[in-house]
């Protein structure tokens, strides 16, 4: 009896309950851009935190960041320059995930691509001297052929044999790695260094800085933007209008949700299955294809610190819109960009992660809510 | 309870990986303006214990031995197009002269060099120039590659071992060339001595560097040699308790030779060297080009030779004539009396028997770092093996 | 069993309620000591709420109950397990990829971290030689037939030292010969003082196994605590059935015209592998509701699918007019105007999170006028799903929520608003008004007469028997894969003994006896 007494006591001074209980309506349409701000604030503030237990003042850092991701044209020309890729993979993994195919291998599909587009200047497929009118859709045409190869393979195995396509996929990346060293250390080598020979210019994408030099515009000199930024808006326009608005976006929607529904709406699931992981992988392998001819201009290793891989997390955030993935991408290539403004280099990695846990735990509340409700002394049993 | 104590962990699991970030200095590379500024970008962490250590230890030397100038770094930075974006933001930050500390940041360097003609551009182990504002800096590590394969043919000698095995990072003609010259200084001291090799395919991969000097020691190696980072060798070698045990010879980093089994180690004193650099671009006196350093310039070190360093326990018993050669050799580049040339002057023979080099002929410039002459137009090239080192070329 | 044995269950004035049915209503239940009671009733009667109550997986809104005299409160299937209470559910819980004795230990608290499980694996071995149920204890699951997971499932129950277990539909999954040595073993384990509750809607198992029988329909007690001996499979079948008067709705007499579907000696696997369809015949004509009755697992969802082509069947054919419905894609049958209201809502009818536009328009989506070239043309895709949702009174907020938010009756609607306006010749509809308020059943059952006046075929499959007499204008009933018989007058005692595998041809014409026998 005492303790029970005790029990009752202590929960006097407890009068409110939390509980955690899953949202029966439709989340309001301004919830989830307020969410995205609130766990930016919330992630912001912990890295502020951690910045200044390191020894950091976070205004000033964060005020740096924003002004190298940002704060000029300069910075801005270097964050969407890395945007493109991502936005790219993004897009690529955004139209595989709307029909539930966890398609891991954007990675993989980003060096196929980078390969394809190699092989049309070191082959060569087309000949020395062509020009840029032949060498670009030449080069961007071959990087998405091998990138859709890459995309087919797991599609392929997962349509006719049920092969799960994450474990696939995510092999296949390794793989692709491994084919292009095999090309970097053996045939492609150049005087025995593990990169090919720079490309010409014309297999090259156009530059801002060369419009600069060629008109001589003293704003643009410099700046690394090139031409991949139309390439991969214009994808992510189609993709939308594909994914939203057209019948095969429907079924690719409508055989992600349910795809016992879609059998029975007459749909060829198998067919899909292999056409959008191949369509993902062109999308990927033009990322690659872009990245080769617009910033690398050789075919070297280490081309990729994860794009692919960074493009899942893109179209997760993005809700899986194609047209979301631009800004999504955007701030993320800033963040890469400003991520250099501050040494050592764990602290920025420390920061994206804490951005990252914080925008992808905020989802939650889009569909739980937290009910606060008071309690009555009795009502407890 | 359960549930309290895995919180607990988390949370100090969580501290143990903010520490070693705690324990570095915090820093946002920016410009002062008045003073003179550089800016260092490496390619691994400042406390790699290899490469880039010791250009983080040549950067300090730089900030507290020059005057009025800012120096800054920047690390981890991969090669290719992730560090375009960095030297072009340094750049248009207005940095007066920034390193490139790895092979791969040639390009990108080159290109943003043309794009901002009144930064310079100081890239380490390459061999692109623009002769204006792009340079190109490396010195002649071969010396102490030969003179570690001399003392390392003089320990199998007295152990009664006749193999060394050497890790080389990639095919390219900088590993042959140090690995032909570490086999000259054995067989020095060695004649009958052979070297086994095996490429790991990176600079830095502690993982992959411990397997390639065990998988080397259980080839029959007896002392194991680096072209990576890590001092995996001399780490490894120290597992080998039966007999005479093994011995490991690390690189790249001054305070790397802490093992008990490093027999020596050859390093890189680049502070003197960036030193003087920086200064003559401020005074105008230096022009970036084609900087190929000997010995003359104090860039380079071996372990247990230089001022302050006691030699370790594989050295102290070595007859004093083997240890006085070396004394010399070093006092001779030193002083600029013995070059690299004269290191590679014939014979040369490979290990088919071909002569490489004959009889009174050098090789030159353009052979040390070429594959294939007929590209370049040299004459020899760094395509072969030395006698004694048993490997297909790559 | 003697009626003097102690009672070891009594459940007192039960009542369940879920949001708009009661599942239980004031139902006593019994058990003795030692015997072996069955719990009949047809799916929906309420069977497994009131043993998932005894088991604690839910608590009653009202009523007692006592476990050995003492007054019992479960909160949690531990609380029942721990006085003596096991049930074995009809899918097995249990790791393939762990041993017989991992399986029988999980969860417990004993052996504490460190396992010594050659210990274990012979006390379960000796567990297992006491009660008659043979099984390697260091074998894994995955290497074991369904009737030997089955033994472990009982024996982890006993393991926990139940004495009352609670098997639900335990020889649903079983082939003959195991449920033979399933008996067996039930027998012997009573002989040893335990008491099981045997759950089923099988007459022919009941009168082997049982001693006593309780029957259920509607959530209500017909037959309370009856002796077996003396029983006629013809009595509980009219226990379980009911034979209420059915209200009649107002039907015109049938214009059967040509046959919109005829199949013919189909042959189907489940999705297990094992025959569902053996040599099923019929025929739907032009203006006529044809019912499929039958107690659940028999066979009618396999034939609702192969005749909507989701299904691949092994022999047989099955034709619409000219068209062989088993060659020709599914996109065919829809465009040819085959519609079909499949069982499963959730799973099968919807997806959840599209809105109710793309879900009603997923039947025709790539016709004109919603189809544009490789485009879609939102504008008359909404339009077409407006006027659905105004012509079939679905209730939404807007026609752009997610159907999940969607209630079962609207939701219902939605299936049948993009079936019937797509139906030209042929409607399949499988419980179309399960689950559902007696204002929505109304509502659809006139939807589907009104498809019969206009014209149409329909196949109703549905177990609400008096919903299928007062529809149909003949009846087929299936037992395990077969067409038992085909009546046209509703006669509910001839469906109720084919519903449970008696042919039409066997069933002995009326006895007086018979009707007048009901007891409860």
């Amino acid at each position: 009896m005492e303790k029970q007494a005790v029990i009752q006591q202590k929960r006097k001074g407890f009068h409110f309950r939390l509980q955690v209980e899953e949202r029966s309506d439709e989340p309001p349409k301004w919830l989830s851009p307020l969410l995205t701000v609130l766990a930016l604030v919330v992630a912001f503030a912990i890295a502020g935190i951690l910045i200044a237990l390191v020894g950091g003042d976070p205004i000033y850092t964060y005020s740096r960041m924003w002004k190298a991701a940002f704060g000029t044209w300069f910075a801005f020309s270097d964050s969407l320059t890395k945007a493109i890729p991502l936005i790219f993979c993004g897009v690529a993994c955004s139209l595989a995930f709307h029909m539930k195919i966890w398609n891991i291998g954007a990675e993989g599909q980003f060096f196929l691509g980078a390969f394809g587009a190699s092989l049309v200047v070191l082959a060569p497929i087309v000949p020395k001297g062509s020009s840029s009118w032949v060498y670009i859709p030449t080069m961007m045409l071959s990087g998405m052929i091998f990138g859709a190869l890459w995309g087919f393979i797991p599609g392929y195995l997962k349509a006719k044999l049920g092969v799960n396509e994450i474990i696939s996929t995510l092999m296949l990346n390794y793989v692709a790695v491994a084919w292009n060293n095999f090309f970097l250390f053996g045939k492609w080598s150049y005087q025995g260094f593990q990169m090919s020979e720079k490309f010409p210019k014309e297999a090259l994408l156009l530059r801002l800085s060369d419009i600069a030099k060629k008109y001589n515009i003293k704003a643009l000199q410099g700046m690394a933007l090139h031409l991949g930024i139309i390439f991969a808006l214009v994808t992510a326009i189609i993709m939308y209008f594909v994914i939203y608005k057209s019948k095969w976006g429907y079924e690719i929607k409508l055989t992600g949700d349910n795809p016992n529904a879609a059998k029975y709406a007459g749909i060829n699931i198998m067919r899909n299955t292999i056409l959008v992981m191949a369509l993902s992988g062109a999308i990927a392998g033009l990322a690659g294809a872009s990245e080769i001819s617009g910033v690398v201009k050789r075919f070297q290793g280490s081309i990729s610190p994860g794009y692919g891989y960074t493009g899942v997390i893109i179209a997760w955030l993005s809700k899986l819109n194609p047209l979301m993935t631009i800004p999504v991408s955007i701030f993320f290539g800033g963040l890469i960009i400003a991520g250099r403004e501050i040494q050592p280099s764990g602290i920025p990695k420390m920061i994206q992660g804490i951005i990252l846990v914080c925008l992808i735990s905020f989802d939650f509340f889009l569909h739980y809510r937290i009910r606060i409700s008071r309690i009555s002394a009795f009502a407890e049993e | 309870m359960s549930r309290k104590v895995s919180i607990l962990f988390v949370l100090t699991a969580l501290l143990l990986a903010v520490v070693p970030v705690l324990a570095q200095d915090f820093q946002i590379p920016e410009i002062v303006e008045g003073k003179w500024n550089v800016a260092f970008v490496l390619i691994g962490p400042i406390n790699d214990g290899g490469w880039s250590q010791a250009h983080y230890d040549g950067a300090k030397y730089v900030s507290d031995n020059v005057d009025n100038v800012n120096v800054v770094y920047v690390e981890n930075i991969p090669e290719g197009t992730e560090s375009e974006q960095v030297f072009r933001s340094l750049a248009a930050k207005g940095f007066n002269v920034i390193f490139g500390t790895s092979f791969g940041f040639m390009d990108p360097m080159e290109a943003v060099a043309e794009d901002f003609p009144d930064t310079y551009f100081i890239h380490i182990s390459g061999y692109k120039t623009n002769n204006t504002n792009f340079g190109n800096l490396m010195g002649a590590m071969e010396h102490m590659k030969f003179l570690a394969g001399y003392l390392s043919g003089q320990r199998c000698k007295m152990d009664g071992e006749d193999t060394v095995g050497y890790m080389y990072t990639f095919p390219i003609p900088e590993e042959l060339r140090l690995g032909n010259a570490f086999m000259m200084g054995v067989k020095k001291t060695c004649p009958e001595c052979k070297m086994i090799v095996t490429p790991i395919n990176s600079w830095h991969d502690p993982v992959v560097e411990q397997e390639a000097a065990k998988a080397l020691f259980d080839a029959g190696a007896y002392i194991v040699f680096t072209g990576a980072d890590t001092p995996a060798p001399a780490i490894v070698a120290e597992s080998y308790k039966e007999g005479k045990g093994k011995w490991g010879i690390p690189y790249d980093w001054k305070g790397s030779c802490t093992s008990k089994r490093c027999l020596t180690l050859p390093y890189w004193n680049w502070g003197p060297v960036y030193a003087s650099i920086v200064e003559g671009l401020r005074d105008g006196t230096y022009t970036p080009g084609r900087h190929y350093f000997d010995g003359d310039e104090k860039g380079l070190g071996l372990y247990g030779f230089m001022e302050g360093e006691e030699l370790t326990e594989g050295l102290k018993d070595m007859p004093e004539e083997v240890l006085t050669f070396v004394r010399d050799y070093i006092a001779d580049i030193e002083a600029g009396k013995w070059t690299r040339f004269d290191l590679f002057s014939g014979p040369i023979i490979d290990n088919q028997g071909n002569v490489v080099v004959p009889e009174g002929e050098k090789m030159e410039d353009a052979d040390l770092d070429t594959f294939d002459c007929s590209t370049t137009g040299c004459k020899y090239g760094m395509h072969y093996w030395n006698e004694g080192i048993i490997a297909e070329l790559p | 069993m003697s009626d003097d044995s102690p009672f070891v269950v009594e459940m007192k004035k039960i009542t369940k309620k879920f949001p708009g049915l009661t599942a239980n209503d004031n139902v006593d239940f019994h058990l003795r000591k030692g015997e072996i009671h069955a719990l009949l009733g047809e799916n929906g009667a309420g069977k497994s709420t009131l043993m998932n109550i005894l088991a604690g997986l839910y608590e009653p809104n009202s009523g007692e109950i006592y476990v050995k005299g003492q007054q019992v409160r479960f909160r949690s299937p531990r609380d029942a397990i721990k006085a003596g209470i096991g049930m074995i559910h009809q899918h097995f819980m249990l790791v393939p990829t762990q041993t017989v004795t991992e399986n029988i230990l999980l969860g417990l608290d004993e052996p504490k971290f460190i396992m010594n499980l050659s210990k274990y694996d012979e006390i379960i071995r000796q567990l297992g030689i006491e009660n008659n149920l043979i099984v390697d204890p260091t074998a894994y699951i995955w290497q074991l037939s369904v009737g030997e997971q089955q033994r472990v499932e009982i024996l982890k129950m006993l393991y926990r030292g139940c004495d009352i277990l609670i098997m639900d539909e335990p020889t649903a999954v079983l082939a003959p010969q195991e449920i033979d040595v399933l008996f067996n073993t039930l027998r012997s384990m009573t002989e040893k003082g335990k008491s099981i509750i045997f759950i089923s809607h099988k007459l022919n198992e009941i009168l082997e196994i049982a001693d006593r029988v309780t029957v259920l329909r509607r959530g209500k007690v017909t037959a309370a605590d009856m002796p077996i001996e003396g029983v006629t499979k013809e009595e509980l079948a009219s226990l379980m059935v009911g034979r209420e008067v059915i209200f009649n709705i107002d039907k015109s007499a049938c214009h059967a015209g040509e046959p919109v579907l005829i199949v013919e000696n189909v042959y189907a696997e489940n999705d297990k592998g094992l025959p569902a369809l053996k040599g099923v015949s019929l025929q739907v004509c032009a203006g006529e509701i044809v019912g499929i009755a039958g107690v659940a697992g028999n066979g009618q969802r396999e034939l609702a699918e192969v005749i909507a082509g989701l299904r691949k069947i092994q022999s047989g054919s099955i034709r619409s007019k000219d068209l062989d419905l088993t060659k020709v894609p599914i996109k065919k049958a829809i465009e040819e105007g085959i519609a079909y209201i499949p069982e499963d809502r959730h799973h099968v009818g919807t997806a959840p999170n599209l809105s109710v536009v793309d879900n009603l328009i997923m039947k025709n989506y790539d016709q004109c006028p919603i189809s544009k070239g490789i485009g879609m043309d939102e504008g008359a895709a909404r339009a077409y799903a407006e006027s659905l949702k105004d012509e079939y009174d679905i209730i939404v907020p807007s026609i752009d929520t997610p159907v999940r938010l969607l209630s079962g009756g609207n939701l219902q609607r939605v299936i049948l608003a993009r079936e019937l306006s797509n139906m030209k010749s042929l409607l399949i509809a499988v419980q179309p008004t399960r689950g559902l308020d007696v204002g929505a059943i109304e509502g659809i059952q006139r939807m589907l007469l009104k498809q019969r006046e206009s014209g149409g075929g329909v196949l109703l499959i549905s177990e609400e028997l008096e919903e299928l007499v007062s529809l149909s204008d003949r009846i087929y009933v299936m037992y395990e894969g077969q067409i038992m018989g085909e009546v046209h007058d509703g006669d509910i005692r001839k469906i109720g003994l084919m519903m449970t595998g008696t042919r039409l041809e066997d069933i002995p014409e009326e006895k007086t006896e018979v009707t007048e026998g009901e007891k409860a």
